[in-house]
């Protein structure tokens, strides 16, 4: 079996899986349908103002368990439709951001700066077509990096790094994104240190569940459905249910500007645009490739970037950046769709989530089982298939054909999206947490498991009010085992050396890059307090 | 002028209370084996390790919020109007959950005051109306409790989205799926 042989078993584990329908005699998978009900689902929830692809993705998850059961078979559908989500909630943020000056999702905020002043000029379906256009060239380019570096990375990583360099990297990992997420390494660590405390209640090695206190609900540790729903979904809900009741709003119902002109995106407009796309997307793939660093910083940094070069090259009767230049969505858009594939490198080649949305993936590998998203993925075994390569190979044909459909219908369908900025959200997020609330229930059937995500999500609030990000926290939750389990394994090949990690000079390197990036990004909070 | 807040203060010094009390007392008491523990004749990591660490985390956290981000600008606070806001939503949620647990017993209780032979609601719980008599009580107050906290008022229409709202999700969760327990019905 060479390389070309798994990316066409690959390939067919989509195409030839199981029948949805026959069309015309020619038969249509489940996986494919799969792809583009959750990108079209994308679009939708990624255009209604207070919903984001997580939410998505979270609420989805048990559902599909629940069609397609723990099987192997279940792993592409289930990861076809998140992916699908992934990819048409970032298109379908810029919707609202354009034409009603609300971010859809909160990386499109940058989409307001020029989305809005365009569409205020007449000229909002350009701005969409131009927001779509760079979103779809965006994410394209990123998920072909993704197919490039993700299986390099993972061989050299298996190649040069054993237990306690794997032991180092995950601590290296653990505190770059306690670092840069949220921009305070304090609270960066402290939420790191919760989760991997939660983590560990109720888990080891001994007969005691340790840290259960004798408690027959804690000694099985808390469920990952609990602490990832619990954190990220139901206390984002309870943050946005306090702003809207201190603001007293039921908003008024909003319309958008009215059109004037030629709204088409002609040739000429892509050609000008283009080294902004390029340029943006470069930045979104080197940003999303990081474990930790969203798509709104990226989204920021494009948007950045694109001004300077946009000041010193346009002409002058060209908009600024800022009142209503194509080339500010573009710079924007281009930006933020370029996370989503490449968030997925240290996913699938070191088992590392590095956004919500990843998170979510590995959720949903981790319930169904069978793919074990990591370094080992990508062992290209010559005499027996390895099926998780297979897999990781099917998830990348489930990434382009969620790009075709994005290039063939998805800025019609987003187009079409303007009207969900009037789905008032003091009702939609009460359903949302009972349907939050009912998923995790249905996997756990334990009331107990209410009770756990209703205090993970007290806890997620309390940290969204104190601006402490809440995702290293899952991040840490999500690795914890892990690493606990890399170091007792890397103690005892080192023959129980307790400094493994020093000994090793590409694990004291991590080891040296942890405390740096740490002290470094203190010492920048610092400065910016003083 | 409003007081500026010095929450980053208070939290560094709350988590270095939390990583030290769980450093020096509940991890070395809540845990059988310790940070390193030998055994047939070898020394193996024992199960306090895992957890010092990431007390360790919080700590270093804390004396960091403590040294560098004490006196940052434009600091949150966790004012008592959120505590409050949020701990009603909290008591709606756990009020409509106990509705939830206890409307189909008590109404097989009440059913029974009526019949010579008396029904049991375990051997029920996978029977229409039944089952989703307790999911759509408790439900229905949930949502329409938490919609009234939030507009100030209750209202037909917050009353109407909680019906909406449960009779979508047993057409999601249950009505397709024989095998899916709505709550509480794997409880009782």
């Amino acid at each position: 079996m060479d390389i070309l042989d798994y990316i066409w078993l690959g390939i067919q584990a989509v195409f030839m899986g199981p029948e949805a329908f026959s069309f015309l005699g020619v038969s249509v998978s489940v996986t494919i349908m799969m792809v583009l009900a959750g990108f079209l689902f994308g679009i939708v929830v990624g255009a209604t103002p207070g919903l984001a692809g997580p939410f998505a993705m979270a609420i989805s998850l048990p559902i599909l368990i629940s069609i397609f059961g723990y099987t192997p078979d279940a792993l592409l559908p289930v990861m076809g439709f998140l992916i699908g989500i992934m990819k048409g909630a970032t298109i379908g943020g810029a919707v609202p951001a354009i034409l009603f000056n609300t971010p859809g999702t909160p990386d499109a905020f940058m989409t307001t700066l020029d989305g809005y002043p365009m569409a205020q000029k007449g000229q909002a379906k350009k701005a969409l077509r131009i927001a779509h256009f760079s979103s779809a060239s965006g994410d394209t380019f990123s998920d072909i990096v993704l197919f490039v570096c993700a299986p390099f990375l993972a061989i050299i990583v298996e190649a040069y790094l054993d237990l306690p360099e794997k032991t180092g990297l995950l601590i290296l990992s653990l505190s770059f994104i306690a670092a840069v997420i949220g921009g305070s390494a304090g609270k960066g660590l402290i939420s790191i240190g919760l989760g991997l405390l939660a983590v560990y209640v109720g888990t080891g090695e001994d007969f005691y569940p340790r840290m259960s206190m004798g408690a027959e609900g804690l000694s099985r540790g808390f469920p990952i459905t609990t602490a990832v729903l619990g954190v990220l979904i139901v206390g984002a809900v309870f943050k946005e249910l306090e702003e809207i009741w201190r603001s007293t709003g039921s908003a008024k119902p909003v319309h958008a500007p009215a059109e004037t002109g030629d709204q088409k995106l002609h040739w000429a407009d892509i050609k000008n645009l283009f080294p902004t796309i390029f340029r943006s997307a470069a930045i979104g793939t080197s940003i999303g490739a990081l474990p930790g660093v969203g798509s709104t910083l990226a989204a920021t940094l494009g948007y950045t970037v694109g001004r300077a070069r946009h000041q010193k090259s346009k002409s002058d009767d060209a908009p600024d950046f800022g009142d209503g230049a194509p080339e500010g969505v573009a710079a924007t858009e281009a930006a933020n769709s370029a996370v989503s594939g490449a968030n997925l490198i240290p996913v699938l080649s070191l088992g590392i989530p590095g956004n919500a949305a990843a998170v979510f993936l590995i959720l949903a590998a981790e319930s169904i089982g069978g793919f074990n998203p990591g370094p080992a993925v990508f062992r290209f075994s010559p005499d027996v298939v390895n099926p998780e390569l297979v897999i990781a190979f099917g998830i990348f044909t489930c990434m382009t054909i969620a790009n075709v459909i994005n290039w063939t219908i998805g800025g019609v369908f987003m187009r079409s999206m303007g009207f969900m900025i009037n789905i008032p959200k003091t009702l939609l997020l009460p359903a949302v947490l009972l349907l939050t609330l009912t998923a995790i229930y249905v996997q756990e059937t334990r009331l107990e498991a209410i009770w756990f995500a209703l205090g993970f999500g007290v806890l997620g609030y309390i940290m969204r009010v104190l601006t402490i990000s809440p995702l290293p926290f899952v991040i840490a939750f999500i690795l914890g085992r892990s690493l606990e389990q890399t170091a007792r394994q890397a103690y005892s090949a080192t023959g129980n050396d307790p400094f493994f990690l020093f000994n090793s000079p590409i694990a004291l390197i991590f080891i040296l890059m942890s405390v740096a990036v740490i002290i470094f990004s203190g010492r920048k909070s610092k400065g910016a307090a003083a | 002028m409003p007081e500026k807040s010095r929450s980053n203060l208070y939290v560094g010094l709350f988590c270095v209370a939390v990583a030290l009390v769980l450093i020096f007392i509940w991890i070395p008491l809540d845990t059988k084996t310790g940070i390193v523990e030998r055994a047939r004749g070898k020394f193996v990591i024992g199960d306090a390790l895992a957890p010092t660490v990431a007390a360790g985390f919080v700590l270093l956290g804390g004396l960091l919020l403590l040294v560098f981000e004490r006196n940052a600008e434009d600091q949150p606070a966790l004012g008592p109007s959120k505590i409050k806001f949020v701990a009603s939503v909290v008591a709606v949620i756990g009020v409509g959950f106990a509705i939830m647990r206890f409307a189909g017993p008590a109404a097989v209780e009440v059913a029974n005051l009526f019949r010579e032979d008396p029904l049991e609601y375990r051997l029920l719980r996978a029977t229409p109306v039944w089952k989703h008599i307790g999911y759509v009580m408790g439900g229905t107050i949930m949502v329409s409790g938490i919609i009234a906290i939030v507009e100030r008022k209750m209202s037909r229409r917050a009353v109407l989205t909680g019906i909406a709202a449960v009779v979508v999700l047993i057409a999601v969760f249950d009505l397709p799926f024989d095998d899916l327990l709505l709550p509480p019905n794997g409880d009782v």
